[in-house]
């Protein structure tokens, strides 16, 4: 179990590196350079050309991305922001908390809402509490985030002036962001909850549990929900993922000092040093996530547990293997 | 008064594509401590009759039309929830067809086979870890693999799992639908003994669902003979053996490989089982039994009483009918490779002139 993590971890450093590049690659061949910026409205081509010798943007590509490699594993560095002159890594690390705070929150309460729904849909297939249920989970779906975000800071905050409009102050600042980023991962939760336990129930054993006796409650929940989790689980894994990168629409509109924001705004600036750092801390929790799902699946699942048993075994086998090889 | 009595069921699936008359009217009664044999082909009904003595049947698409089951003196399809749980597993318990998909996956083996003692009154946790450990051993599975997974098992495994699971609360019936069907022929025996040993030590009655008249003949005092949702011959095995009424009875005997004649060819009966959403107006059989005529198409027969409780659904029951059936050309097969006339059913029992019929 602990050699199958480990070579997931492992599995995780391609992956980043392939973002690192591309996201390196499209900002290289951006047509406004950050110096044109950074110069000024009246700058003159000596003044952009300065710039860019000063933000090391005059070297070959393949220096430039070598050198952030380096930095980025030797010193554990991310660079510095072209426009703020500040550690890319501390200012990420500032604005992490808000945007960690409002998507683990709103992924915990998508998930407990989504699953509750879609059991309420299964159990009780075609009656009322289907419908209601369908009907809000098509609705939460179908609703574009910003449009989301704006309807509700209108009806919360300007007509019933319960909440604040925009900014972080105090816990009350958090509810509409979280209900904003929770909708659409409710909505998916619930489908796929309602579906994945609709096709367990139909199964021969669930048959033979309720022929041994078994009541009705222990059925839904023991019996159906644990075997239908799969599916769910991965939903809810992929909605944190998702949460982290809808926080930029979120966090634009409601003003939050998080990472969304830093990735806008770095964006617009051409501070593309910055949106590289968030693109690669994103880039990073959305890799920790699949992991923490996988290894999910293994409490869930006993014969997934025996697979990745398996999977550290062959390791161990191929090792030693090579290191018969090599005496 | 019977264990169990089936006062004239019928059953149908209500489906997009029409009405499929699954269960047409049967009726059959088990007795205390009895073995009752289900026969019949794929589709027949069999299966459904099963789940409606559970009352497990998906409601839509069944719908129970008309009948009783009759369990100890109470009607099993007008039980409430509640009574209905506690009779399930405790008091009828049943083994399904497929031991793969019948165990639950994330579940261990020691666990599923304490739910069945322990969601029961008066029981407590202790009592059915106790019944568990005592009903693997008797199962023949070491304790110590209670905590495994169903994974982890043989297909044979599984279904002896499935057979202490359905005995661990000492059930007065056990359903039991093609118990074998799903496994390897070598431990087919084995699993059968295993039921009728544990099943006579307990006392338990039972219905063996099979296509296999060969278990039927091994396991079972009395049985019944199902075609298209009814009940065409019942009868005890002897009498269903011996003195075989119904034709379709004797074209499933005659669908048999024998190993002490020789046969170049099987005599299958001809055609499929009528669509049950179309049956035939009169007999179910009549369009494929050689012996069909106007009657029989055009009216339903009786079940016509025989004698000392064999009974046999067809107009053409009288003793003396002819046993073979012609094939497509309308040859008598039988007579053409000179098999003996004596009743293809004596030889399960050991009474026909073959070789081991002595």
């Amino acid at each position: 179990m602990i050699k199958y993590v480990i070579k997931r971890i492992l599995m995780m450093i391609p992956v980043l590196i392939g973002v690192v590049i591309i996201v390196f690659t499209i900002n290289y061949f951006s047509e406004v350079s950050p110096a044109v910026i950074l110069a000024g409205a009246n700058a003159t081509a000596e003044d952009i050309a300065a710039k860019n010798a000063e933000l090391g943007l005059d070297r070959p590509y393949l220096v430039q991305i070598g050198s952030y490699f380096y930095n980025l594993i030797f010193h554990g560095s991310m660079g510095t922001s072209y426009i703020y002159k500040q550690p890319v890594i501390s200012m990420i690390a500032t604005r992490m908390p808000y945007t960690l705070t409002i998507g683990i929150i709103a992924a915990a309460f998508s998930a407990v809402v989504g699953i509750v729904l879609g059991i309420l849909g299964a159990v009780k297939q075609n009656s009322i509490f289907d419908y209601i249920s369908t009907t809000l989970s098509i609705i939460c779906a179908a609703l574009p985030p910003f449009l989301v975000c704006l309807g509700l800071m209108l009806v919360f905050s300007v007509h019933l002036k319960w909440l604040p409009i925009q900014g972080i102050n105090g816990w009350k600042s958090y509810i509409l962001p979280i209900i904003a980023t929770g909708l659409s991962p409710i909505a998916m939760t619930a489908r796929m909850t309602r579906s994945s336990i609709l096709e367990v129930i139909r199964q021969d054993y669930i048959r033979a549990a309720r022929a041994k006796g078994v009541p009705e409650g222990v059925v839904v929940w023991k019996h159906t929900l644990k075997n239908a989790l799969i599916p769910i689980l991965t939903v809810v894994g992929m909605n944190f993922g998702l949460s982290m990168t809808g926080s930029v629409i979120c966090e634009t509109i409601f003003n939050i000092p998080g990472l969304g924001l830093l990735m806008a705004s770095s964006i617009s600036q051409r501070d593309f040093i910055t949106t590289q750092g968030c693109v690669l801390v994103c880039a990073f929790i959305v890799c920790v996530m699949n992991l923490l799902t996988d290894l999910c699946y293994a409490l869930v699942d006993p014969r997934i547990k025996a697979q990745y048993k398996n999977t550290g075994k062959s390791i161990k086998k191929r090792s030693i293997q090579k290191g018969g090889a090599a005496a | 008064m019977s264990l169990l009595e089936i006062k004239n069921l019928e059953i149908r699936f209500n489906t997009d594509a029409g009405v499929v008359h699954a269960v047409n009217g049967i009726n059959l009664t088990i007795e205390e401590g009895e073995s009752f044999g289900l026969v019949g082909e794929t589709g027949a009904g069999k299966t459904t009759t099963a789940l409606a003595i559970l009352n497990l049947l998906q409601s839509p698409p069944a719908e129970i039309v008309s009948g009783e089951i009759i369990y100890k003196g109470q009607d099993i399809l007008k039980m409430s929830k509640n009574k209905l749980r506690e009779i399930r597993g405790e008091e009828i318990s049943m083994i399904f067809q497929d031991p793969m998909t019948s165990l639950n996956p994330v579940m261990t083996i020691g666990e599923q086979i304490m739910e069945a003692v322990k969601y029961h009154s008066g029981k407590s946790a202790a009592d059915a870890q106790l019944r568990m450990l005592e009903m693997l051993e008797k199962v023949r599975i070491p304790a110590e693999r209670s905590y495994d997974y169903p994974h982890q098992f043989s297909g044979g495994m599984k279904q002896r799992v499935v057979i202490a699971e359905a005995l661990a609360a000492n059930p007065a019936l056990l359903l039991a639908d093609e118990p074998t069907t799903a496994l390897d022929v070598t431990i087919q025996a084995q699993v059968l003994d295993m039921i009728s040993s544990l099943q006579k030590e307990n006392k338990t009655a039972m219905l063996l669902i099979t296509h296999d008249l060969g278990v039927v003949a091994e396991t079972c005092k009395r049985a019944a003979i199902m075609y298209a949702g009814e009940i065409v011959e019942i009868g005890t095995v002897e009498q269903i053996f011996d003195s075989t009424a119904h034709p379709y009875t004797k074209g499933l005997f005659n669908s048999i490989p024998s190993l002490d004649k020789k046969t170049d060819r099987l005599m299958p009966i001809r055609g499929l089982m009528p669509d049950p959403m179309d049956l035939p107006k009169g007999c179910k059989f009549a369009p494929r039994c050689p012996y069909a005529d106007e009657s029989c198409i055009n009216e339903c027969p009786p079940l016509k009483d025989l004698g000392e409780g064999h009974y046999c659904k067809c107009h053409h029951a009288d003793k003396g009918a002819p046993l073979y059936f012609p094939d497509e050309k309308g040859n008598e097969l039988a007579y053409e490779h000179g098999l003996p006339v004596s009743n293809p059913g004596n030889d399960f029992l050991g009474k026909g002139d073959g070789p081991n019929g002595k």
